[in-house]
């Protein structure tokens, strides 16, 4: 009886864990860019999660246990990396008992290894200096000059996994990077006069954007990264603000925008509450996405 | 930490793409002076030949080899239009990732540190804090201090081991491994670990909402939670919504850790029915982005040593309800957590049972602000025919008891914690007890991550 039990409860899972042939490749991306990016090079090869919301703070996601379950059947996993998913991403990925996305895995992609980045500390660091990234900076997809790297990084990644469709991803890959270099001329000619021009930001999350656009962050409303603002500092960044004639204080809209606001009140400013990422869940793509921040941007900046 | 130094494969093709992709940001001219420094990209670029990208490690067909070369082709033709035509001049980059990534290679675990400190002022000396964390006297206490150390082994297997420092010693709180890669999305873990019954035995002090452990954990597992030298195999089950089932077998002995079990006795182990068995049902559903609820069922097993063939039995279940507005910017967390344990332990010609609980609302109202309050309650022992009787564990509790307690707590940062904790105890066999402990929590290290 026992013996007979075992067979048909193995069975029953062989049955009900093995994926049907005709399957698309599963993708798990930790943030709504990737997430974006991937579906634009996968096109109806892919199925893609993405495990936060591009409402929300990716430094602090729930490691809510159904993602363990999306990551379970994943065959591919496209982390941010940079230290940016450390508090909710490595339970997860244990939990989901796939050999296939861990670290070092062929379903494992961190996509800071594929651009450079930024603000790499030199110097010894530790958390005085707030909550800091000790790989660099984690925000740089807000560089289309680096998403360019990503798409190429992900789109052969995609054809590695999945190679009998491999054509499809490369030739998608070649649409979203002509697509891009277009759109990117366009967005670079739109701010050519805004570049030099003065901005504050909340956290230290649009360096990149700055590199790219030749702006410059003169201060931030946190004043260490993860620390929330206290009144002496927001009476500083309101002083340096005044000084420094800054035109636009620019946040993702995941951040608390009412000191933010008193500051731009009180020094003449333009407060501009960017969306963190492309919105997924209505399918908005990287272009359509930075079409609407440059937009934004130029129109709070005034050129 | 150490993902950095798994660069996908191939990746001397894709620094060629990579290069071609920024190239036209160096060559261009600056018309503003670039902030970042002009350090090269990647220099194996220039060896590789351009028809390289992407090489996957099987060899490709000759169609995508063209494929491969015709993006090549079009980027570089972008590249030098976009050269012409951008008028701004971006920056040229950092080093590249292979080289920044390199400073923080290493093979160390990540090791974190963490420090539990408390004042605590109880209006009795004989106080019931049964917790072995809890703050146990008035003045000043060191609740724990614990070394958390975790690495992968090997592709197949990652170790953890969580041990705790206090001034009378060292305990192995936890040091086991865990596979990450058996079939049928079944897990294992061996070693010594916390058994995972219900929801805050499995968790460590530092994640709670109270300085103190609730009563019902002392009262039927121990000062320690229910832990001990054991296996344990978890199926998350291939339904559509999250459910995973556990079973273990742990050492059945301990004071601290199985007192309703083989306690402080030892016995030698001849088959299963002499170790602590459990099983339980952990259950997830994400009502909305913003509601979350889990639900688990728990039940362990094992021999009580107040007999030959004496069994003890403990039956669980535990609610956690979560609303987290992430769908619009808040700091706002409000959490429902309640666990019930209901017991049976056969003794010489009759059956002990009783039902303890807790149940805890916790809302953090400002990014750095939390408050919570908490009801417990643990029934008077009683027998098969449901009269009171004595427990043996515990002859004094011979009524039910009832504890409340308010919590007031300041983050200065996600690395430290500073907590006011006021309860009033009340066994209904003797007088309240009131306690109030200032706590405070410092953490360094590399940063943990969270479970939900």
């Amino acid at each position: 009886m026992f013996h007979k039990l075992t067979l048909i409860l193995v069975t029953l899972v062989v049955l009900l864990s093995s994926a049907p042939a005709w399957a698309k490749l599963e993708v798990v991306a930790t943030t709504p860019d990737l997430g974006t990016i991937a579906r634009e090079l996968g096109g109806n090869d892919v199925h893609v999660t993405t495990m936060a919301l591009s409402t929300q703070d990716p430094h602090f996601v729930d490691a809510k246990p159904h993602l363990a379950l999306a990551l379970s059947k994943a065959n591919l996993l496209l982390l941010t990396g940079a230290g940016l998913e450390v508090g909710w991403l490595p339970t997860l990925l244990t939990g989901s008992r796939n050999p296939d996305i861990q670290a070092g895995g062929p379903g494992y992609l961190d996509c800071s290894s594929l651009v450079p980045l930024l603000q790499v500390p030199t110097t010894a660091v530790d958390r005085s200096q707030g909550d800091i990234h000790p790989q660099g900076n984690p925000h740089f997809s807000y560089d289309p000059r680096r998403v360019e790297a990503l798409a190429v990084g992900i789109g052969k990644r995609l054809g590695e996994l999945d190679s009998a469709h491999k054509s499809g991803y490369f030739a998608r890959t070649k649409s979203f990077l002509e697509a891009l270099r277009a759109a990117r001329a366009r967005w670079e000619a739109r701010l050519s006069k805004a570049r030099g021009q003065k901005i504050i930001a909340y956290h230290d999350s649009l360096p990149y954007l700055a590199d790219w656009l030749g702006l410059e962050v003169v201060e931030h409303v946190e004043p260490k990264p993860g620390i929330p603002p206290n009144p002496s500092h927001i009476a500083h960044v309101l002083e340096v603000a005044r000084t420094a004639k800054v035109r636009v204080l620019v946040q993702q809209a995941y951040y608390p925008s009412g000191t933010s606001k008193l500051i731009a009140d009180k020094s003449g400013a333009t407060f501009l509450q960017i969306p963190g990422y492309p919105d997924f869940t209505q399918a908005q793509t990287y272009t359509a996405y930075m079409d609407d921040l440059v937009a934004k941007l130029a129109k709070a900046l005034g050129v | 930490m150490k993902n950095l130094r798994f660069l996908p494969r191939g990746s001397t093709a894709l620094v060629v793409l990579l290069h071609a992709a920024i190239s036209n940001a160096q060559n261009e001219p600056a018309p503003a002076p670039a902030p970042s420094s002009s350090a090269p990209v990647a220099e194996p670029a220039s060896t590789s030949p351009p028809a390289a990208y992407p090489s996957p490690s099987s060899s490709p067909p000759a169609e995508n080899q063209a494929d491969l070369s015709e993006i090549q082709a079009a980027l570089a033709a972008d590249s030098r239009s976009s050269a012409t035509q951008a008028p701004a001049a971006p920056s040229s980059p950092a080093p590249a990732a292979s080289a920044s990534s390199a400073g923080v290679q290493s093979l160390n675990p990540d090791l974190s540190f963490i420090a539990d400190f408390a004042a605590a002022a109880f209006s009795t000396e004989d106080h019931l804090q049964s917790g072995a964390h809890d703050p146990r006297r008035n003045g000043f206490n060191l609740q724990a201090l614990e070394l958390s150390l975790g690495a992968s082994v090997d592709p197949y297997l990652r170790f953890d081991s969580h041990i705790t420092f206090d001034l009378g010693g060292v305990d192995v709180e936890e040091a086991y491994g865990t596979t990450l890669g058996l079939p049928f999305r079944l897990q294992a873990r061996l070693g010594q670990f916390l058994n995972r019954f219900g929801r805050l035995n499995a968790s460590h002090p530092h994640t709670w909402n109270f300085s103190d452990q609730p009563f019902a954990l002392g009262r039927v597992f121990g000062a320690e939670g229910n832990k001990g030298l054991g296996t344990e195999l978890s199926w998350l089950t291939p339904l559509p919504w999250y459910v995973e089932l556990v079973g273990s077998a742990m050492m059945a002995e301990g004071d601290e850790t199985s007192r309703s079990f083989l306690n402080g006795s030892e016995r030698r182990v001849r088959g299963p029915q002499d170790l602590l068995l459990l099983a339980a049902a952990k259950q997830f559903f994400p009502l909305s982005d913003d509601w979350s609820l889990a639900w688990g069922l728990s039940g362990a097993f094992g021999p009580n040593p107040s007999g030959p063939g004496n069994r003890s039995a403990v039956y669980g279940s535990d609610v956690y309800l979560k609303y987290r507005p992430i769908t619009s910017q808040s700091p706002l967390v409000l959490s429902l957590t309640s666990e019930w344990f209901y017991r049976r332990r056969q003794v010489p010609e009759d059956v002990v049972q009783d039902v303890s609980s807790y149940t805890e609302l916790f809302l953090r109202f400002a990014q750095r602000w939390a408050a919570a309050a908490r009801y417990e309650h643990g029934t008077a022992p009683f027998g098969t025919s449901g009269a009171r009787v004595v427990d043996p564990l515990d002859p004094e509790w011979t009524a039910s008891r009832q504890r409340v307690a308010l919590a007031l707590t300041h983050y200065p940062s996600e690395f430290s914690r500073f907590r006011l904790q006021v309860s009033r105890d009340m066994p209904a066999w003797r007088t309240p007890i009131w306690a109030g402990f200032l706590t405070a929590e410092l953490a360094i290290g590399a940063h943990g991550a969270h479970s939900f």
